[in-house]
């Protein structure tokens, strides 16, 4: 019934009208088979179609165009669904009237009926190829309506989403409008004058009646105006107000400047009065003066003063009573320094406020004044803390031989420590021997004057914590300036700063000073005396001359030959250097608080160095000497037992050289004992019998025997009447 | 301005008590303490001997302190800065103690004249008193000889004793009674060394001469001096005979001569030790010959006279080496040496020291 042309995948059926339908024994239904194996058929195709529409199109047009393809898929469109509903009635009615046939023929059975029943069979498949026709026909049509309704369905869905746009734009600019409509302007804080007050004050140049009258908006600009120009106007006034109160104020200053120099001028009239009441026999109550002006020392000063004071006075008592009362006194205490300025720190507790602001208002002037660089400023700061107390306590202690020790105490305010200078004057001019140099120096007359209290470090442990703070390593590097804080400079201001427990405030003590006053000042006394003593004997020693005094004879022989040739006095340094010097320097003996001097003592060709270490506490520890012989090669210690033998004899048996109390001897004493011990050496040195010629030093000393013991020690004790030498 | 003081109204202040001996202390003691550096600075130890326990030394000194220390602590593996410290120390002399020697429970120390006893079960207490006190039978002299060298006989169960007055006395040691004096030398004598097979004693000294004496018939039986053969002879230095050692055929000794090996039976020197140095101390020790004298080093020689080693000690000059050998204490075993310092080096093997025992 339908010409179909051959096309790849649809099976071609042509119809052998003439040739009977063979029909063979199904069991299964025939109708579910075709449409199962048709739809499996069909599938490719419709995927085909699906999976390339171009071509699918391209191959409808072609049809269209040439008529030579065959396209389902345009036929569709030009085929009835309703006829082809009629058309699938049909056929189903005529398989069914075929199916009967040959039900009924079979039943009938017979030899022609085979013919028949493939007849009926042939006609039967024609009718089920127009069954899958219409099928495939069905589902090309389903497709499509889906297709149709799918797209249908986007367009609907666009059309949403843009209405949706459209009613969030409109809900935005409804927000904006209700914004803009609710905005406030900030001149509507401002509490502007009156309408009426406005026109009425305002100039008509700012107020504009004709423009702003009708125009709210030009109204408010204006009145705006106004209120900027009269806020202007209280602004000029203001600062006027100011600099009128700072002229006043600088002129109180004035004022107060002239009233503050009033009183020194007061002073020196009452000052170029003093003559007068000299002169009028009314002299001022001295005492009283003194004890006004203590009254501004600081509170160390102060016990320092009222105890060295005490102390003058019951000496002078002690030796009144026992001796014939004395022009001069031992001890004489006096105040120097600006009273003044002492006030000015020192003053009345009531004012003390005041002070202090002042003060605080001051520093903080001179801080702004100098911030330019950092150094200059911590140097500021670094004197700042250095600050001496403007008075200062001097004590002369009088010596017998009339030379005296005068001694400035000074206070240093924020350290919190006491300082000491020292001067020696002499009741004769001194000729000062080169090597005393350093004897009488005010840096070193006092050095160690207790046992280690070398005055170069702050006694006051909360000092270093300042120091910290301003860059200060040590105090030694100002101790020349401010004097030495030594301990018992502290001790006699009643200051006294536990190791062990830290105090908060350190208050002076007069108990404290007290008990130092005597033993301090005595120490004094000893060491004036005893430097000065040294600076004789060096005097001499430099001349060669090795002055013993007549209480001293019995320790030497008559007869000394070696001679002293040469003292001087060597640095620190250059004695830790020398080679026979280690001994000493690792015992700790040579700490840099000592002197140090280089003897030479000769005898013909022998020459005795001796590097002679003088403690500042001499004579009660004993100088120390190290000697290296040339002679015969070169002896020191290490490699003589005899030299270390003499060392020990003025090193160890230095106590039978001190001569009377207080042993001021000592030093020349040891000098002439080495002079004699080096006589013992030379003379005893056992002669060479393979050298020719005569001994250089004949034996003269008296010797009971040459050497004695395993370290052959020759007789070095000199023993005093009978005048011969003997081992110790 | 300066105001001149008069008088005050109050003295109250000063009535308050005027203690303060404080400084004064502070001074003495800084004195003291300068004084002891000093002392200890010029300390030179003559003596040692080590304990018949081997485990304590005893070392005497030129002020006559005897130091005992104990090796035992000091070479313990927990041994501390105060094990190095002498156990005890003890003025034993008023002058040096230059010689010492141990019996089995004794300690014998030699200084100027007299020889003490002391008991070293109790040398360890505090306080220790010596045993007894002999001073040989001197001829008068202006000043009391000083004994230089103490020798044990332990056959005879004698000590005898020389020094500065040029004999040697024996001393029997169960009566205390001085037996016998063997004079001869002409100036003092130095050392002693005892040949142990013959009863024969050699002696050294300050003449040059070393002597050897027979101690049945009391005489001197060979002097070599030793001063007068060129080998050894050092003019410059002296004649003295400083150190001597024997081990029976051979005998060294130094001094002013050289160091040098002899064989006594022909007495001729068979050996000079190259050592410029004067000899204080000798001993023969296994093979090798260990001397020290000027000079830090403590030397060890071949017999056939190379120097096989020099371990320097701490000190400037030695006077004397101690082998403790007991065989009580093997844990012990050191050489010690001193001399010019207050300190005694402790040799653990012969080339190393050790450490350094402290006055």
């Amino acid at each position: 019934m339908y010409h179909l042309k051959p096309q790849s995948q649809v099976i071609f059926i042509t119809f052998p009208n003439g040739m009977p339908p063979v029909l063979k024994p199904t069991t299964t239904p025939v109708g579910t088979t075709m449409s199962s194996e048709s739809s499996k058929k069909r599938k490719p195709k419709v995927i085909r179609s699906d999976g390339a529409p171009a071509e699918g199109k391209r191959n409808r047009s072609d049809t269209e165009q040439e008529g030579k393809y065959y396209s389902e898929e345009a036929e569709v469109d030009l085929r009835d669904p309703g006829r082809d509903y009629e058309l699938y009635k049909y056929t189903c009615q005529e398989l069914q009237r075929l199916m009967a046939e040959i039900q009924d023929l079979k039943s009938r059975g017979g030899k022609d009926v085979a013919i028949e029943i493939e007849e009926r069979r042939i006609q039967s498949c024609v009718h089920f190829m127009t069954l899958k026709k219409l099928n495939r026909l069905a589902h090309i049509r389903l497709k499509k309506g889906r297709d149709q309704t799918h797209e249908a369905k986007q367009k609907v869905d666009a059309y949403h989403l843009q209405l949706q746009n459209l009613l969030y734009e409109v809900m935005h600019l409804q927000k904006e409008i209700t914004k803009c409509l609710e905005f406030k302007s900030k001149h509507e804080e401002i509490d502007l004058v009156s309408l009426e007050e406005f026109y009425k004050e305002a100039p008509p140049d700012i107020s504009k009646a004709e423009v702003t009258m009708g125009d709210p908006h030009q109204q408010t600009l204006a009145r705006l105006d106004w209120e900027l120009e009269q806020r202007k106007r209280l602004a000029e006034k203001y600062r006027e107000c100011l600099s009128n109160k700072e002229k006043i104020l600088k002129e109180i200053e004035v004022k107060k400047e002239y009233l503050s120099s009033l009183q020194p001028r007061l002073n020196s009239i009452m000052q170029a009065s003093l003559p007068v009441q000299e002169y009028l026999f009314m002299p001022f109550d001295q005492a009283h003066k003194q004890y006004e002006t203590a009254r501004h020392l600081p509170p160390p000063l102060y016990v320092l003063f009222v105890q060295a004071t005490a102390y003058g006075q019951a000496c002078a008592h002690m030796k009144s009573s026992s001796q014939p009362p004395r022009q001069d006194k031992t001890l004489s205490v006096a105040i120097e320094g600006s009273v003044d300025e002492a006030k000015a720190l020192f003053k009345p507790p009531e004012d003390s406020q005041d002070d202090e602001s002042d003060s605080d208002a001051e520093e903080e002037q001179t801080t702004k004044r100098r911030r330019p660089t950092l150094g200059v400023q911590l140097d500021d700061k670094r004197k700042e803390m250095l600050k001496r107390h403007p008075l200062s306590v001097m004590l002369d202690l009088k010596c017998k031989d009339d030379s005296v020790l005068h001694l400035t105490f000074f206070y240093l305010m924020n350290l919190n420590i006491m300082t000491v200078k020292a001067k020696v004057t002499t009741a004769t001019e001194l000729i000062t021997p080169i090597s005393a140099g350093d004897l009488l120096s005010p840096d070193s007359v006092l050095s160690c004057l207790y046992p280690g209290d070398h005055g170069k470090k702050t006694p006051n442990p909360a000092n270093q914590y300042q120091f910290d703070k301003v860059g200060i390593l040590t105090l030694s590097d100002y101790v020349l300036e401010l004097g030495h804080p030594y301990l018992w400079v502290q001790k006699l201001g009643g200051l006294h700063f536990p190791k062990e427990q830290p105090q908060q405030t350190v208050i002076a003590d007069h108990s404290l000073s007290a008990s130092h006053m005597e033993t301090t000042m005595k120490l004094l006394k000893t060491r004036v005396q005893s430097r000065l003593a040294l600076h004789k004997q060096f005097a001499s020693l430099e001349h060669g001359i090795v002055p013993v005094t007549s209480d001293c004879q019995y320790l030497f022989p008559a007869k000394v030959v070696s001679r002293l040739v040469k003292w001087v006095t060597v640095a620190h340094e250059d004695y830790m250097e020398l080679h026979f010097t280690k001994d000493i320097v690792d015992a700790g003996l040579a700490g840099d608080t000592n002197l140090y001097y280089m003897a030479l003592i000769e005898r013909g060709t022998a020459k005795l160095q001796a590097a002679v270490v003088l403690n500042p506490g001499y004579s009660s520890i004993p100088p120390i000497f190290q000697l290296c012989l040339n002679w015969k090669g070169e002896k020191t210690n290490s490699n003589d037992d005899n030299i270390r033998a003499m060392e020990s004899e003025v090193n160890v048996c230095y106590k039978e050289l001190c001569g009377p109390w207080p042993s001021h001897q000592l030093l020349t004493n040891q000098l002439q004992r080495l002079c004699v011990l080096l006589d013992v050496y030379l003379e005893t040195e056992s002669h060479d019998d393979s050298v020719e010629g005569p001994k250089e030093f004949p034996q003269e000393k008296m010797c009971l025997r040459l050497f004695r013991g395993p370290s052959r020690m020759k007789p070095f004790k000199y023993n005093h009447p009978q005048g011969f030498f003997s081992h110790r | 301005m300066k105001h001149q003081t008069s008088t005050l109204p109050f003295l109250s202040v000063f009535l308050e008590p005027p203690m303060g001996m404080h400084g004064q202390v502070l001074a003495a003691a800084k004195e003291a303490e300068v004084f002891q550096a000093l002392q200890r600075l010029h300390m030179t130890i003559f003596s040692q001997s080590v304990s018949p326990c081997g485990k304590f030394l005893a070392a005497g000194n030129n002020y006559g302190q005897i130091a005992i220390f104990s090796l035992s602590a000091a070479l313990s593996s927990e041994a501390k800065e105060e094990s190095k410290k002498p156990v005890v120390t003890f003025q034993a002399h008023d002058g040096p103690v230059y010689s010492m020697v141990s019996t089995d429970r004794h300690l014998l120390s030699a200084g100027d004249g007299e020889v003490k006893a002391w008991l070293w079960a109790e040398m360890l207490k505090k306080g220790c008193k010596e045993l007894w006190c002999r001073q040989p039978p001197y001829r008068t002299s202006l000043e009391v000889p000083e004994i230089n060298a103490l020798l044990l006989v332990p056959k005879e169960n004698s000590l005898i004793l020389a020094g500065g007055d040029c004999q040697l006395h024996t001393m029997d040691l169960e009566t205390g009674t001085f037996t016998r004096v063997l004079r001869g030398h002409t100036d003092y004598i130095h050392c002693l060394a005892l040949r142990e097979r013959s009863p024969e004693v050699l002696s050294g000294g300050e003449d040059g001469a070393v002597r050897l004496w027979d101690l049945r018939t009391a005489k001197e039986v060979q002097t070599i001096e030793v001063y007068k053969h060129e080998e050894c002879s050092r003019p410059h230095n002296g004649r003295w005979i400083g150190c001597l050692a024997t081990d029976s055929d051979w005998m060294v000794c130094g001094g002013g001569p050289a160091l040098t090996l002899w064989h006594l039976r022909s007495s001729t020197p068979t050996t000079v030790f190259p050592m410029r140095a004067p000899q204080k101390h000798v001993t023969f020790y296994q093979d090798l010959i260990l001397s020290a004298g000027q000079g830090r080093c403590v030397n060890q020689w071949q017999l056939s006279g190379e120097l096989k080693a020099q371990v320097p000690g701490s000190s400037p000059g030695l006077l004397s080496l101690s082998l403790n050998q007991q065989p009580a204490a093997p844990e012990c075993k050191v050489l010690t040496a001193a001399g010019n310092s207050c300190r005694v080096d402790v040799f653990t093997n012969l080339g190393y020291r050790a450490f350094s025992l402290s006055f």
